[in-house]
C-alpha cells in the first residue's frame, strides 16, 4: 500500500472496531482530495462519513463537541495551511479541556488529520509545516509519519489515544512509494522516536519527508567521509522522546536536526535547547539546524528554499571538522 | 433621363472607389446607443432595485466586448501554458465569469477599491494591469506584477488588493478598506468579493456585522458559480439564497452572465453605499467553464451537458455580441476584428511571459519585513545567509 492507502486502511479499521467513530471534513465523502477516505462512505454509510461546509473553525469546534460526549471524532483539515482558523479551537478548547475541568471532561477521542509539507508546486498556501505552532501548546499531541507502514500504526494510535491528536500526513509522500502494510490493525506507540540506522559519529534527527533526505545524507557521509551516522525519526513532535535523542547524542557527540519549516522558532530549536541542557559536556560541536529560510514558503524559489541533502551534507561536514 | 444619368454616375463613382469593404462599413449606419431590457433583481430588505432597462452606447459596448474577450482568451492561454507546464502551481480560471469582472468595473470608478479571492486574473485585468504582467506573474517571471513571487493567487494593482489564497480571509479585509474609505471621506466604496463556498466561513459574518454596525461603504459580492470546488451549493449551504445571508444587510440577486445587469446592479449598489446608508450585498449568479483549478477536470461533480448548456444559452460574450449586432450597435465583422486584435495581444503577452527571466535568487529573502538597513535572513544552514531588502 502507499501512504494514502494505508491511511484509508487505518480509518477502515477504526470505523469497524469503534461504532462511535465518525469521519468528517471538506470533500471526504467522495474520497477526499488525496483519496484518503475512498470507499469508506459506501462501506459505513453517510451518517459516519460526511462532508462539512468550508469552515475549519467550525469543523474542529464541532469535532471537539463530538469528542466531549465520548464518540470518536476524526476530522480532516484539507491542507495544514488552512488549519489556522481552527487554531483557537485547538489551542484554547481542545488542549485545555481536561485541565480546566479537573478531568471531568475531555476531548481525547478527537483526531485531526491534515496533509502537510512541501510538494514541489504548492507555493505559499499548500506547503506549510505548522508543527512548531502546535508544539508550543501543552495538552495536544502532534504526530508525523514517514512511510505507509508508520502512518497506519501511528494514526491508529492517535485515534485510540485518550488525548486530542493532530496527525500531519506528508502530502508529497502520498503516492511516492508503496510498502507491505498489514490489513489488520496494529499500533505504533506515540512519543517514541525510532532509530532507523545506528551509527557512532553524528546523530541526524528529522520527521516526515525530511527523514528520507537525512537517510540519503547518512549514506553520502559514509561513502565520502567515512562517517557513521545515527538516523532518528522523531515521529511524535510533542510530547517528544527526549531520552532516545539524548542517549544518541551522548554516544555520538554531534547533532544535526533538519526540517522544512522556517529556522527561527522551528521545532529544531526546542530539541537543540534541551539537548544542550542535558548533554552539554558530551557535545563535540555546536548543534546544527538545517531548516527552511525565515521567509514565507516561496512560489518559484522552492528548490532553493528547502533544506535539501546538499545543505544537510554541508552542515554535517562542517560539524565533523569543527 | 437626367435622374438616370445621375444614378449611373453615382454607381460608377462608387464602383471605382477602393477598397469597397471600407466604403461599405463607413456608409453603414451604426446606432449610437440602444436600450435593453434586463432581468429584474430579487430584492432583500429593499423597496426598489436597479432599473429594468439600461442604455448601452456603442463605445461602451465595444469596450466591454473587447475586455471580456481579452479575459476569455487570457484564461484560455493560461490553460494552454499550464498544460505545457510553463505555468506551474495552482491556477484558478474564470472563463464564463467575464461579465462579473467587466460588469463590476463598469459600475464603479477607478478610484474605488476591490478585493477578491483567488479566481482573480479577470479582476487584475479590469483593474488596470496588462495581460503581459498577468501572464508573466503566472509563469513566475521578473516582469510579473508581483515580481514573480506571488503567482496566480497573489496579483495586486492600484486599488486592487488581490488575489488571496485563504478562503474567506479577504472579506474582513474588505470591510477594513471600506472603513478607510469612510474615514478618508472621498466618497469611495469597496467591493469585497467571495464565492459560494466562502459564504459559509465564520469571518464573513463577522465582517457583515461590523460593516452594518458602523455603516461602512462596503459592497459584499458573492460570486455564486454553483460549486465550491466540487461541492454544489445545495450540499454546502443551509440557505442558498446568498443575497439574503447578510440578514440585516439589504441584498440583490443579479444575473451574473448578463454584463448589463451586473453593471446596473453595481451602479445601484455603489450609489446606495455612497449615500451613507451602509453596506449592501450582491449575489451574482454566474458559472465557470473550467474546473475549480487546473487540477480539477470539472466533470466529476457536474455533467458535460450542463456546461454545454450554459455555454450555448448564457455565455456572457455571446449575449453581449448578439445584443449589439441585433440592434446595429456593431457589425459581426467589426467584432471579429476585435477578436483578431485580442488574440494577437495575448500571443505577444504569452511570448513575453515565456521568455522573460525568472527573478534572481537573492530576491528569495526580499520584502519579508520593511527594514532600513537590509537584515540577514537565517536559513537552511548557518553559513548561507540571504539579505532581506525592502
Amino acid at each position: 500500500m502507499n501512504l494514502f492507502q494505508s491511511v484509508t486502511s487505518a480509518l477502515d479499521n477504526s470505523l469497524a472496531k469503534d461504532p462511535t467513530a465518525v469521519i468528517f471534513g471538506e470533500d471526504v465523502a467522495f474520497g477526499g482530495v488525496f483519496r484518503c477516505t475512498v470507499g469508506l462512505r459506501d462501506k459505513y454509510g453517510k451518517d459516519r462519513v460526511f462532508n462539512t461546509p468550508l469552515c475549519e473553525q467550525g469543523i474542529v469546534g464541532f469535532g471537539i463537541g463530538i469528542a466531549v460526549t465520548g464518540a470518536t471524532a476524526i476530522a480532516e483539515i484539507q491542507f495544514a495551511d488552512y488549519i489556522f482558523p481552527a487554531f483557537d479551537q485547538i489551542v484554547n478548547e481542545a488542549a485545555k479541556y481536561r485541565y480546566r475541568s479537573g478531568d471531568l471532561f475531555n476531548c481525547g477521542s478527537l483526531t485531526i488529520r491534515s496533509p502537510w509539507g512541501c510538494v514541489g508546486h504548492g507555493a505559499l498556501y499548500h506547503s506549510q509545516s505548522p508543527e512548531a505552532f502546535f508544539a508550543h501548546c501543552p495538552g495536544i499531541k502532534v504526530v508525523i509519519p514517514r512511510s505507509p507502514f508508520q502512518a497506519k500504526g501511528l494514526l491508529l494510535s492517535c485515534i485510540e489515544d485518550k488525548n486530542p491528536c493532530i496527525f500531519f500526513e506528508p502530502k508529497i509522500l502520498y503516492r511516492a512509494a508503496a510498502e507491505e502494510v498489514p490489513i489488520e490493525p496494529y499500533n505504533i506507540p506515540l512519543s517514541q522516536a525510532e532509530v532507523i540506522q545506528e551509527g557512532s559519529d553524528v546523530t541526524l534527527v528529522a520527521w516526515g519527508t525530511q527523514v528520507h533526505v537525512i537517510r540519503e545524507v547518512a549514506s553520502m557521509a559514509k561513502e565520502k567521509l567515512g562517517v557513521s551516522c545515527e538516523v532518528i525519526d522523531l515521529r511524535t513532535i510533542i510530547p517528544w522522546d527526549v531520552d532516545t535523542i539524548c542517549k544518541s547524542v551522548i554516544k555520538t557527540g554531534r547533532l544535526l536536526i533538519s526540517h522544512e519549516a522556517p529556522l527561527t522558532g522551528g521545532f529544531a530549536s526546542e530539541i537543540s535547547s534541551t539537548v544542550q541542557e542535558e548533554c552539554f559536556l558530551n557535545l563535540e560541536a555546536p548543534i546544527s539546524r538545517v531548516c527552511g529560510y525565515d521567509t514565507p514558503f516561496p512560489h518559484i524559489f522552492e528548490p532553493f528554499y528547502i533544506p535539501d541533502k546538499w545543505k544537510c551534507y554541508d552542515a554535517l561536514r562542517k560539524m565533523i571538522n569543527y | 433621363m437626367r435622374k438616370m444619368l445621375a444614378a449611373v454616375s453615382r454607381v460608377l463613382s462608387g464602383a471605382s472607389q477602393k477598397p469597397a469593404s471600407r466604403v461599405l462599413v463607413a456608409s453603414r449606419n451604426f446606432a449610437n446607443d440602444a436600450t435593453f431590457e434586463i432581468k429584474k433583481c430579487d430584492l432583500h430588505r429593499l423597496e426598489e432595485g436597479p432599473p429594468v432597462t439600461t442604455v448601452l452606447t456603442r463605445e461602451d459596448g465595444l469596450k466591454y466586448y473587447r475586455m471580456m474577450q481579452t479575459v476569455r482568451r487570457m484564461e484560455l492561454k493560461a490553460d494552454q501554458l499550464y498544460k505545457q507546464k510553463i505555468i506551474r502551481g495552482f491556477c484558478h480560471l474564470c472563463d464564463g465569469q467575464e461579465a462579473c469582472c467587466v460588469g463590476l468595473e463598469a459600475g464603479i470608478n477607478p478610484t474605488d477599491h476591490l478585493i477578491t479571492a483567488y479566481r482573480a486574473h479577470g479582476f487584475t485585468f479590469t483593474r488596470g494591469l496588462s495581460v503581459r504582467e498577468i501572464l508573466a506573474e503566472l509563469t513566475g517571471r521578473k516582469g510579473g506584477c508581483a515580481k514573480g513571487k506571488g503567482g496566480s493567487m497573489h496579483m495586486y494593482a492600484k486599488n486592487f488588493y488581490g488575489g488571496n489564497g485563504i478562503v474567506g480571509a479577504q472579506v474582513p479585509l474588505g470591510a477594513g478598506i471600506a472603513l478607510a474609505c469612510k474615514y478618508n471621506g472621498k466618497d469611495e466604496v469597496c467591493l469585497t468579493l467571495y464565492g459560494d463556498g466562502a459564504a459559509n466561513q465564520g469571518q464573513i459574518f463577522e465582517a457583515y456585522n461590523m460593516a452594518a454596525l458602523w455603516k461602512l461603504p462596503c459592497i459584499f459580492i458573492c460570486e455564486n458559480n454553483r460549486y465550491g470546488m466540487g461541492t454544489s451549493v445545495e450540499r454546502a449551504a443551509a440557505s442558498t439564497d446568498y443575497y439574503k445571508r447578510g440578514d440585516f444587510i439589504p441584498g440583490l440577486r443579479v444575473d451574473g452572465m448578463d454584463i448589463l445587469c451586473v453593471r446596473e446592479a453595481t451602479r445601484f449598489a455603489a450609489a446606495y453605499c455612497r449615500s451613507g446608508k451602509g453596506p449592501i450585498l450582491l449575489e451574482l449568479q454566474t458559472y465557470r467553464y473550467h474546473g475549480h483549478s487546473m487540477s480539477d477536470p470539472g466533470v466529476s461533480y457536474r455533467t458535460r451537458e450542463e456546461i454545454q448548456e450554459v455555454r450555448s444559452k448564457s455565455d456572457p460574450i455571446m449575449l453581449l455580441k448578439d445584443r449589439m449586432v441585433n440592434s446595429s450597435l456593431a457589425s459581426v465583422e467589426e467584432l471579429k476584428e476585435i477578436d483578431v486584435e485580442v488574440r494577437k495581444e495575448i500571443e505577444d503577452a504569452a511570448q513575453f511571459a515565456t521568455a522573460d527571466p525568472e527573478p534572481p535568487l537573492e530576491e528569495l529573502g526580499y520584502h519579508i519585513y520593511s527594514s532600513d538597513p537590509p537584515f540577514e535572513v537565517r536559513g537552511a544552514n548557518q553559513w548561507i545567509k540571504l539579505k532581506s531588502v525592502s
